[in-house]
């Protein structure tokens, strides 16, 4: 497969992903759902609690994940699939989905993390097909975006921005 | 690997500045904070350890603004420079679009650069990407130092791939724009 540069989510499955991640907070009771990209880029989140703390949140989780599945190849381990973080008032289970994205499950003490588990196994499934089209849709639809008039007002904003 | 998201409009890219510990990455990343526009940063987070040193990363979300509709926008990260910290380095490059590789032009630590520029290599390699098909600029940074070898020396032996290079004293802001502006658009053109 010719390697992607990029990853191009369009309106139909950012909304497939949105309903998808408000059923699985509602079939949880979870506070908060998000999809993550690998490089700690936020694709899509539900819930309140995160909004204002989204991108840094996405970074650090990124972190950990990407470090955790180093700790695991030092144990010879392929990798960890999944991270649950403990703690008093919140939980947080992500999982990794074709080595792309990761769903983060933000719940509180009234969610058993056994529930979460299964329901984030179901829902990285159907997240594993969405990645699949968005993946093949990629290609076709970069033009559209990246054009030569793009390219250039954003030459202009970088030289604007970051001047001395 | 930039995100483009069309439904909410946004573009994201990831860029890593790389290089030996002392290098001067986290200096970048804290002029940039401190000297852009507010509106067009948010927080600056780092993992640190008591004594300052990077332990995890440094990152600094920055915002372009909307451009023909897109807000685009640069999260820039280093990597914890020390030697121990290998794993945590190729762990911060994944999905990353763009590389500073910092240098500290001093000729004490001429070796030490060299040899993080092969473990760049290695670690490029190791998540399935090829440094020389990548957005990649160099920094010589701490020119102002007494010890600082001469720029032609170190592009002959550390900038083999004639790679775009920029002259910086991180310290006081010199040069980091430069290099920003030259990997941003480097990663643009990429895209």
């Amino acid at each position: 497969m010719e390697q992607l540069t990029n990853l191009i989510i369009s309106d139909r499955e950012l909304a497939t992903i949105s309903s998808l991640l408000i059923k699985l907070m509602g079939d949880t009771n979870a506070t908060s759902a998000l999809l993550i990209d690998k490089s700690g880029q936020v694709v899509a989140m539900q819930g309140t609690g995160v909004r204002r703390d989204a991108t840094n949140l996405g970074a650090l989780l990124a972190g950990v994940f990407s470090s955790s599945r180093e700790v695991a190849k030092l144990l010879n381990e392929k990798d960890f699939r999944n991270i649950f973080q403990q703690g008093v008032q919140e939980n947080i289970y992500t999982s990794m989905i074709e080595e792309q994205w990761l769903l983060v499950i933000i719940f509180d003490r009234l969610t058993h993390i056994g529930l979460v588990k299964v329901l984030s196994k179901k829902a990285s499934e159907e997240l594993g097909r969405i990645l699949e089209r968005v993946r093949s849709d990629t290609t076709r639809t970069k033009s559209s975006v990246i054009n030569v008039q793009f390219r250039s007002s954003v030459e202009d904003t970088i030289d604007l921005l970051f001047r001395d | 690997m930039a995100l483009i998201n069309i439904a909410s409009h946004e573009i994201h890219c990831k860029i890593v500045y790389y290089g030996i510990g002392y290098c001067g990455k986290t200096t970048n990343l804290q002029y940039v904070h401190k000297s852009i526009n507010p509106s067009a940063r948010g927080e600056m987070l780092s993992i640190a350890t008591e004594t300052e040193r990077t332990l995890f990363f440094d990152f600094l979300p920055l915002d372009l603004g909307t451009i023909l509709g897109f807000r685009t926008r640069f999260h820039l990260y280093t990597v914890p420079g020390q030697i121990l910290y290998e794993r945590t380095r190729l762990a911060v490059l994944n999905g990353a679009d763009g590389i500073v590789f910092v240098v500290d032009s001093q000729a004490e630590r001429f070796e030490e650069n060299a040899q993080s520029i092969a473990e760049l290599e290695t670690n490029m390699n190791r998540i399935g990407k090829d440094l020389h098909n990548f957005p990649f600029v160099i920094q010589w940074n701490k020119r102002d130092m007494p010890s600082a070898l001469p720029v032609p020396l170190l592009e002959r032996y550390l900038n083999r791939r004639g790679v775009p290079s920029f002259e910086a004293i991180a310290s006081d802001g010199q040069g980091v724009f430069a290099t920003l502006r030259a990997i941003s658009k480097n990663v643009m053109a990429q895209l």
